[in-house]
């Protein structure tokens, strides 16, 4: 029903957002892209020389990359095992009736508001401390020797920490979708004499599980750039122990000043967000149809 | 109908919940208590839970040695400016891509979606090295720059979701009565599209006030948000957990109940209205 000219003023309309993010995506992209094909180190200017895929070779050979890109597939791998499963259960409890139910969904969310560099100062001085923590105490009250979360563990403690801060997002999306289960469907089997765990593995898992890929791949794409935890709580180490890629990729280009192996790893991370990307797009773009 | 249950089974439900609750909530109530605590009661072993007196000194100390309203006053400059022009340049195009849909319309859509999915690394290089060599580095306005940019497809999706539920009757219905695209948006359109508006702003100033990449890499003292300043925490002297405490109070409150208030959005927002 549009005419020629609502048409064109939609296209007026449109064009200041694509215009800026397209200026957003393709200037420093390419840039990243030519960096990463060139010599250039920051404390050497005017030095730049073409230098062909030495910085990739450089990168991949780097023992590095290796501990970078498995710390990366573990702190997501470890973040999304806790929050989804973590998640279900808290939604299937706040599903429950029970008295206070708003003031204790706002207990759970409250840990997603709380900013990066907060959450985790907070828990390696106040909790995770050998000496001063919450956590040393409570081991020293049950005759335990307190333990160094962040020397001995490292990755598993910023696991623990980017956990408690996601975990809020997936039990209130879960719950959200939990909601919108049928009752009836329920009941019904309930009827025909379906235990809680039948009725949990085959009416409630499969109406949540477009809800939990949702929830896997959103923190996917905010999980893989996580930094901010990192920089504040054990900065990578100790040597690589919690270095991911996001780090590692910061390290070279701002600390050693390394230009094109920083960019080198900006594309490989660009790489790896896109095949996750393209199949949280599918499941958008779906609903988007719907 | 909801089923009925037992007040038996209601009261463990209670019992189970509020426990799970409180131990997700403590780290941020252990935090706000210790703002209150001196140093020394801090860290106190066993530590203090109520039994300490409160002061309010930290706040007062924090406040005069590093000037913290300064970095406050950046949050707020940084998280609204992006978003306000953000909206400003989402409204237009979300309203547009709604209302008058064209065969593109989607893959506009996804494409900016994909925008998003950049990761931020991926691109810290060249943006560093630009704002370096254009003076902007450590000024607000690179922050608010970058932060709109990075923040536009989300305020585009989530608006372009509240507007799609608007109905395209009620045009049709205001323009058989004669009304001019003028009245059109002031009088029909707008009252409709003001809780998703507002909703939006909500969600991305949190998202915005929180971001932690950007505001840590490119500011230093000048500039600095609350998410680089309480950073400075994390050195060796700056390990004072009441004075952190205060610090870290102070910049989670406004956000933690500008985030209780806009639950309801954040799930529409942050998952692309894939779920509702």
């Amino acid at each position: 029903m549009s005419t020629k000219a609502s048409r064109t003023a939609a296209r007026l309309m449109i064009s200041p957002a694509v215009i800026l993010l397209l200026g957003w995506m393709i200037v420093p992209l390419s840039m990243t892209l030519y960096f990463s094909f060139l010599r250039y180190n920051l404390l050497m200017p005017g030095m730049e020389s073409w230098a062909g895929f030495e910085n990739y070779h450089y990168f991949f050979t780097d023992p590095a990359f290796m501990a970078a890109l498995r710390n990366t597939l573990v702190l997501v791998g470890g973040v999304l095992t806790i929050t989804v499963i973590g998640g279900i259960l808290i939604a299937l409890l706040l599903d429950q009736p029970f008295w206070g139910q708003g003031i204790v969904r706002l207990l759970v969310l409250a840990p997603f508001f709380v900013m990066p560099t907060v959450s985790a100062l907070v828990w390696k001085n106040m909790f995770m401390n050998p000496v001063n923590g919450v956590f040393a105490w409570l081991a020293r009250s049950v005759g335990l020797q307190p333990y160094d979360f962040l020397t001995h563990a490292p990755l598993a403690s910023i696991i623990g920490i980017v956990a408690w801060q996601w975990l809020p997002f997936a039990a209130l999306i879960l719950l959200t979708a939990l909601q919108s289960l049928n009752s009836e469907q329920m009941e019904a089997a309930e009827m025909d004499g379906a235990g809680p765990l039948a009725r949990f593995w085959f009416i409630t898992l499969p109406h949540l599980a477009r809800a939990i890929t949702v929830v896997i791949l959103i923190q996917t794409i905010f999980l893989l750039s996580i930094f901010a935890e990192i920089l504040v709580t054990t900065n990578g180490g100790p040597g690589t122990a919690s270095t991911n890629l996001t780090f590692l990729v910061y390290m070279q280009s701002l600390l050693q000043f390394d230009v094109g192996l920083g960019s080198a790893g900006g594309v490989v991370a660009i790489i790896l967000a896109n095949i996750v990307a393209i199949f949280l797009m599918r499941m958008i773009g779906k609903n988007l149809d719907a | 109908m909801p089923r009925a249950v037992t007040t038996r089974r209601k009261a463990v439900t209670t019992l189970i919940a509020w426990t799970i609750g409180l131990l997700i909530f403590f780290p941020i109530l252990w935090t706000v208590l210790t703002s209150f605590k001196s140093e020394a009661d801090a860290i106190a072993i066993p530590p203090k839970f109520l039994n300490f007196d409160w002061t309010l000194a930290n706040y007062v100390t924090v406040q005069e040695r590093s000037n913290y309203f300064r970095h406050f006053w950046n949050s707020v400059v940084i998280s609204f400016g992006s978003t306000l022009i953000g909206l400003l340049i989402a409204i237009p195009a979300a309203w547009s891509m709604a209302f008058v849909p064209g065969r593109r319309t989607r893959d506009i859509l996804m494409w900016m979606l994909s925008t998003k999915m950049l990761p931020a690394v991926g691109v810290l290089v060249p943006i560093y090295l630009l704002a370096r060599n254009t003076g902007l580095l450590d000024t607000r306005i690179l922050l608010v720059g970058v932060l709109t940019l990075i923040n536009l497809p989300i305020i585009v999706w989530m608006l372009y979701t509240y507007f799609r539920e608007i109905p395209a009757e009620i045009l049709e219905a205001a323009r058989m009565d004669g009304a001019t695209l003028r009245s059109e948006i002031l009088y029909v359109l707008t009252p409709m599209a003001i809780p998703g508006i507002a909703s939006t702003l909500l969600l991305n100033v949190i998202l915005a006030w929180n971001e932690a990449f950007w505001t840590l890499n490119l500011t230093a003292a000048r500039s600095a948000p609350l998410t680089a300043f309480i950073a400075s925490y994390s050195s060796p002297e700056g390990l004072f957990y009441a004075k952190l405490s205060a610090a870290s109070t102070m910049a989670i409150a406004p956000i933690l109940i500008l985030g209780w208030f806009s639950q309801k959005q954040l799930v529409r927002g942050l998952t692309f209205g894939a779920v509702k």
